[in-house]
């Protein structure tokens, strides 16, 4: 019969329509991320041994750091540590490459900002200001 | 006075067009509602990904193959990973092979998935493009809690995988598996029994075999067009000559069956992923590669069936760190080709049914 095939699709549609909500009320209610989401970065200062593996691991040379000898530990301490996120893809081949697991992912997702400036990430200043999790 | 003849009217659709997958631009002419001729305008998302492959170490290419055709990244991924390891002889772990074909099936659902959704969307049924893209967020959050991104997943690495699944991903798999097939009643039910969408598709841009094979047109659109040519099962990559699966193919050579052969091809997708589950072994999952990466000196070809055609990557090697010359050779770009031909004499909203059929991704054809 012609038109059956309309009423099946409308009868889909009212099925769904009364069947539970799946869409996530975003700005009120925040999603949990799992713990592998890169959407974005942190750096914990102490771990870091300068040893430039995450900048040479970048494809686009995201990551711009220096590191200076402590005279009393002989160790090498990072000095500074910034990233330009403006170039980053997002592949975490960074914290693929990193021995210390001193740069890691975090899930912070709300990173919009307003001017081009804002997207170069001082990760030395993040850490202080965020404390632990960078 | 009376008007028998109209002028020809040269009409410019895209590159920014609701009816446009990406920034494709054709200029349409026109005698009354009848396409006389399309030129096809390609090159608005150009970013010189083959050029950029030279200036990047193999490892550092793999994020930029997630951008060519991205609503299959992994199969991008994959393509590349095995045209590197074919040229260094790298053998990987059994385990690494089943996830990447688990990882790579999924990629093939979730890209028909929104071929579906997508030409329901161009031929103006709204309702249906919600369902089928409901059902794709199910596997973009099995890449998520995996690779740790949704859609440029970058899963993949030259002798294995990534990450190993979290514990979670595998209940999560099988729920989804057992839910695929009351998916596609929906989907049937609310799109392709539809008396309309049959009505905008059914025998609309007949494509004929020797026309489509005429044009090396590959993957579904092929296959809908009465070609039984699969890559899987022609050239078996990877370790796709374990499974058993079919290679559907439909004799229509119309927009619907092109359509239709994406929801034959998610059951057989399926029934791949249940075996790649029930032979998987425990293992690693990176074979043993140096940390620099130097293919010897020499040159490689290889190829997989993406989910809109075959996908080929081809690499010199100089001996350094970084590839010499890539060469990508994308599916949609060469099945791209048959719209001029074969929407000529139809009426413009045809046109827009069968470019829909294609599939076209215009981050793979402009790479």
């Amino acid at each position: 019969m012609f038109g059956k095939g309309l009423f099946q699709g409308l009868g889909i549609t009212f099925k769904r329509m009364v069947g539970p909500n799946i869409t996530e009320f975003y700005p009120e209610q925040k999603p949990v991320l799992p713990s592998r989401v890169r959407s974005s970065m942190g750096l914990q200062r102490e771990k870091c041994i300068c040893c430039n593996m995450c900048a040479m691991a970048c494809p686009n040379g995201v990551i711009k750091l220096t590191g200076e000898k402590d005279e009393e530990s002989k160790k090498r301490v990072l000095k500074s540590y910034h990233m330009d996120l403006g170039r980053c893809l997002f592949c975490g081949l960074c914290t693929e490459a990193c021995p210390t697991k001193a740069l890691t992912v975090t899930q912070e997702y709300e990173n919009a900002v307003f001017e081009a400036d804002d997207m170069k990430w001082d990760m030395i200043a993040r850490a202080e200001r965020k404390g632990k999790e960078g | 006075m009376s008007i028998d003849k109209t002028e020809e009217l040269v009409l410019n659709m895209g590159p920014q067009h609701p009816s446009m997958h990406g920034l494709f631009r054709m200029i349409v002419h026109l005698e009354g509602e009848t396409v006389t001729e399309i030129e096809p305008k390609i090159g608005y998302l150009h970013r010189g990904i083959e050029k950029l492959a030279e200036s990047r170490t193999y490892t550092q290419f793999i994020p930029y193959t997630d951008r060519l055709d991205y609503l299959a990244s992994p199969h991008n991924n994959w393509a590349y990973v095995q045209t590197v390891e074919k040229l260094m002889g790298v053998e990987i772990p059994e385990r690494a092979e089943y996830l990447r074909v688990i990882f790579g099936e999924l990629a093939r659902i979730a890209s028909h998935q929104v071929m579906i959704a997508s030409t329901a969307l161009d031929i103006a049924g709204w309702t249906a493009w919600g369902y089928a893209f409901r059902d794709r967020e199910r596997i973009l959050d099995m890449y998520e809690m995996t690779a740790g991104s949704r859609l440029t997943v970058n899963c993949m690495r030259i002798g294995g995988m990534s990450a190993e699944p979290p514990a979670e991903f595998w209940p999560a798999l099988e729920s989804f598996l057992d839910d695929t097939p009351e998916m596609l009643e929906e989907y049937y039910g609310i799109f392709f029994g539809n008396e309309i969408a049959q009505g905008r598709l059914k025998n609309v841009g007949i494509m004929p075999k020797e026309l489509a094979e005429n044009l090396s047109i590959t993957g579904p659109v092929l296959r809908a067009s009465g070609v039984q040519y699969d890559v899987r099962k022609a050239y078996p990559y990877s370790i796709y000559d374990r499974f058993d699966f079919d290679v559907p193919v439909r004799y229509g050579c119309d927009s619907y069956d092109r359509t239709i052969i994406r929801m034959d091809e998610i059951k057989e997708s399926v029934k791949i992923i249940r075996q790649a589950i029930r032979d998987i072994p425990e293992g690693p999952i990176m074979a043993k590669v140096p940390k620099v990466i130097k293919p010897p000196v020499g040159e490689v070809y290889h190829r997989v069936e993406n989910p809109k055609g075959e996908l080929g990557f081809y690499i010199v090697s100089d001996g350094s760190t970084k590839p010499a010359r890539v060469r990508i050779r994308p599916g949609t770009f060469v099945n791209l080709q048959m719209l001029p031909i074969v929407a000529k004499g139809w009426k413009i909203q045809d046109v827009v049914a069968i470019f829909a059929t294609l599939d076209a991704v215009l981050g793979e054809v402009d790479k």
